[in-house]
């Protein structure tokens, strides 16, 4: 047992000159890794790392704006849609005014024209009963010299006039 | 029967404590089966058979005192060059005592567990100041890592940082640590791999060693240490007075424990794997010793198959050490570096309110 507890290379002992050694070493190895060898290693796996995330976030956005500007054109194409829509059923609305307008108002000149008509008949139609009063007079007085030529009895000759006349006013 | 097991028994407990020296002197050199000089520190390093005879011998260092009370720093090539400069001599046990009374105050020498820590290190700052310039270059910083090189030690050195840092210790402080603890990781798995070679030594098997790393870890973990970790020790909040008389004590030894624990856990992982292996391969030649040749080769199947999946559970013990003693030194620097002020602040008046009841 005193092997291995000794000094002198047992294998419990601690050897405080090799324990020296192995401290000056392990300081000057870790020193020169922590100053010179690792740091240029996490600088540029902390680079790539940003690289990669930023360029993530910006491949997001884009889709996103692309994405926006396809349902903007969408929304716009839509709307284009129902202001065409809007447009032709306007067209059709002020074209059906028109039409009905325009056969109203061939209507009432029509009818204008009618009563024109029917106003000018009527003006003739008394023209020629004043006409017509005047020569069955003259007929009458024709009539009646003749008649008198035959008998000359005044009274007689009158209400044979008269007679005559309210038969044709009634005719 | 009983007889021969009591035989087996005895000779493995004494191939288990026996040096090289007491062995040797029972058996033929050739039939030497040092078990703790395999695991044990030396002033060689041992290489294949045809160079040197196996061993080239490194330098000693001595600071010793002299019989005068002068202290000197000696440094030799060898172990034979010190006893060649008479200044030194061999005791009977082996160690060196200088010639003319005195004695020695460190023993500076250079050891192979240093030259397998060395390389360990090394080959993990080559590694990583290797794969430094390719991110230096653009590869891996505006492109993609390439080749199986860049692409093995990014998966290491992310889970370092991710899994073993950032999830331990506070997000913006983690990044701080991760050389520190990306070192260390390295270090010993290369340590621990190292072992696994011919020839060679396993440096994490050696409690010097792995003490030395503790300590490392410990230093950082005090100096990480925020205000609340040393109230935590020195004066617990929101317990009476008299439990802080035990909690005090209990909290400073715990700032200790903690890496006595990561030492100790790594030794014994590394140094039980080695011992293990060369006894189960031990047991060919013990065989061949107490029943013949017949039996060492029917021994020798199951040995050697045992020994080649031990080696496959040391490869991956290797690792998983490093691993553990990496996330464990994470884990502590993440206890000391911790600022929890939101939990703190609940568990205060939670805890003052339970002295306000007891009174």
């Amino acid at each position: 047992m005193t092997f291995l507890l000794a000094g002198g290379g047992g294998l419990l002992s601690f050897n405080t000159g090799f324990a020296i050694w192995i401290l000056v070493s392990l300081i000057a190895f870790l020193f020169v890794m922590i100053k010179y060898a690792v740091p240029p290693i996490m600088r540029a796996l902390q680079e790539r790392e940003q690289n990669i995330k930023e360029s993530l976030e910006s491949a997001e956005q884009a889709i996103a704006k692309a994405e926006k500007i396809s349902k903007d054109n969408e929304k716009a194409l839509r709307d284009a849609e129902i202001k065409a829509q809007q447009i032709r059923k306007e067209a059709v609305e002020e074209a059906e005014l028109i039409r009905s307008e325009r056969i109203s108002k061939a209507k009432e000149e029509a009818a204008h024209l009618i009563e024109q008509a029917r106003a000018s008949i009527e003006q003739e139609k008394n023209q020629a009963l004043v006409e017509l009063r005047e020569e069955v007079a003259k007929l009458a007085v024709k009539s009646a010299s003749i008649i008198i030529d035959a008998e000359l009895d005044n009274a007689k000759n009158n209400k044979l006039v008269d007679n005559f006349l309210s038969d044709l006013t009634k005719n | 029967m009983v007889q021969t097991l009591r035989r087996v028994f005895l000779t493995l407990l004494f191939l288990s404590i026996s040096t090289s020296n007491t062995f040797a002197s029972e058996q033929d050199e050739a039939q030497v089966l040092d078990v703790m000089g395999t695991v044990a520190d030396h002033n060689y390093f041992k290489v294949p058979g045809f160079i040197n005879g196996g061993k080239i011998y490194l330098p000693r260092i001595f600071y010793w005192e002299s019989a005068e009370g002068e202290s000197k720093l000696s440094a030799y090539l060898s172990t034979k060059s010190v006893l060649e400069s008479g200044e030194f001599v061999e005791t009977e046990e082996g160690a060196l005592v200088p010639a003319n009374g005195g004695h020695i105050i460190v023993d500076l020498s250079i050891t192979s567990h240093l030259i397998y820590f060395w390389m360990g290190m090394l080959l993990a700052l080559v590694l990583t100041v290797m794969a430094a310039g390719r991110y230096k270059r653009g590869i891996g910083r505006t492109v993609e890592p390439q080749g199986a090189f860049q692409n093995m030690f990014e998966v290491l050195f992310v889970f370092i940082r991710d899994d073993v840092a950032r999830d331990n210790i506070d997000h913006h402080k983690a990044d701080r640590y991760v050389p520190f603890l990306f070192t260390m990781f390295m270090g010993i798995s290369f340590m621990n791999l190292f072992g696994l070679l011919p020839w060679a030594a396993t440096a994490t098997a050696d409690l010097t060693v792995t003490a030395t790393l503790a300590f490392v870890t410990f230093v950082i973990t005090q100096f990480s240490g925020t205000k609340d970790y040393w109230a935590h020790i020195f004066w617990f909040p929101g317990v009476p007075t008299w439990v802080r008389v035990i909690l005090t004590p209990v909290e400073i030894l715990g700032m200790f424990t903690k890496p006595f624990a990561l030492a100790i856990r790594l030794f014994a992982n590394m140094l039980s794997g080695k011992i293990m292996i060369i006894a189960i391969l031990g047991l060919v030649f013990i065989f061949a010793d107490l029943f013949g040749a017949g039996a060492a080769y029917g021994v020798g199947i199951f040995s050697v198959s045992l020994t080649v999946v031990l080696y496959a559970l040391k490869a991956f013990v290797a690792l998983l050490q490093a691993y553990i003693f990496t996330l464990l030194s994470a884990v502590f620097i993440g206890m000391a570096a911790e600022d929890h002020a939101h939990s703190e602040e609940g568990y205060y008046t939670e805890h003052s309110a339970e002295e306000v009841s007891a009174n």
